[in-house]
């Protein structure tokens, strides 16, 4: 599984897979995708408090998924790509581990029936 | 929920069981396919109960060590192992990109015939896993199901942007 170069710590992925399991933070992700917003700007398309968006941003921020700004006042919220890669790129590995090795298998099947085949016309 | 903490694989293959059964089985074989575009190295192959399978997976400069313990093996049928992540010393250890992956998966994988084509099957189940593991596995097993896919195509597309504003 491929290691993101840049970042110093490791992303830790278990925290990251579970913060995605929601799909209220999914659907904050894909807000922040288009820029960073406060939590009243992310709040606003959900009719959900202040309260219960900051909780979510909470997890989202200890997955290291997006960061805050500390020195502004509202303290916008923005994604942080690179974990989510290493999340995405370990998700996509897994779920082709079998498929890319099967269609090798496949190859090799073609080429063992070829060389049965020469085989047996030597007989 | 039980849906999700098994992970099956079905694969039909184009030729016969004997066939299919010698590539999995054969270790210069088995090393040729298993593993998506890396070097694979079979350091011990002891197909029998009790016996080991021990893999090694090469891409770069990184190595990831894997071991299989054989549980049950039926000619042509049917294979049982035990799978985990192994340090340079074989020894099991946990996930080194998750550490709640389950240490142990048990793995089923059976041939069956289908016509002249041979039906694969794989089967990854938690084994005497914690509660965290079950978890974990189930997370991962729910995000690769369809419910998740759509929210998985949302996420690959903002990072294509994400990348794109990159570069």
């Amino acid at each position: 599984m491929e290691q993101i170069g840049y970042t110093q710590v490791q992303p830790d992925l278990d925290a990251i897979f579970a913060a995605l399991a929601d799909p209220t933070r999914r659907a904050i992700l894909s807000r922040l995708a288009d820029g960073q917003a406060s939590v009243n700007e992310i709040a606003a398309p959900f009719e959900m408090s202040q309260p219960a968006v900051s909780k979510h941003l909470k997890v989202l921020e200890r997955a290291g998924l997006i960061e805050r700004d500390i020195v502004e006042q509202r303290r916008p919220a923005r994604l942080k790509a690179d974990n989510m890669a290493a999340a995405v790129d370990w998700l996509e590995e897994f779920r082709a581990f079998w498929g890319k090795s099967f269609d090798q298998l496949d190859n090799i099947l073609v080429h063992m029936k070829q060389t049965e085949a020469k085989d047996k016309g030597h007989e | 929920m039980s849906d999700v903490t098994e992970y099956i694989v079905d694969r039909l293959f184009d030729a016969p069981r004997a066939m299919v059964w010698r590539a999995w089985t054969d270790p210069e074989l088995l090393a040729r396919w298993y593993g998506p575009g890396v070097d694979t190295i079979i350091h011990k192959f002891d197909l029998k109960p009790g016996g080991e399978w021990l893999n090694e997976m090469k891409w770069g400069d990184k190595s990831d060590l894997s071991k299989a313990v054989f549980q049950e093996v039926v000619q042509e049928e049917k294979m049982v192992w035990h799978h985990s992540s192994t340090d340079a010393d074989w020894n099991i250890v946990s996930n080194p990109m998750m550490a709640d992956w389950p240490r142990v998966l048990l793995t089923v994988v059976t041939f069956e015939d289908a016509g002249s084509k041979t039906k694969v099957r794989l089967t990854w189940t938690p084994l005497d896993a914690s509660e965290a593991e079950v978890a974990c596995f189930a997370n991962v097993m729910g995000k690769m199901s369809k419910g998740w896919e759509s929210g998985f195509a949302i996420m690959d597309e903002m990072l294509v942007e994400m990348r794109a504003d990159k570069a």
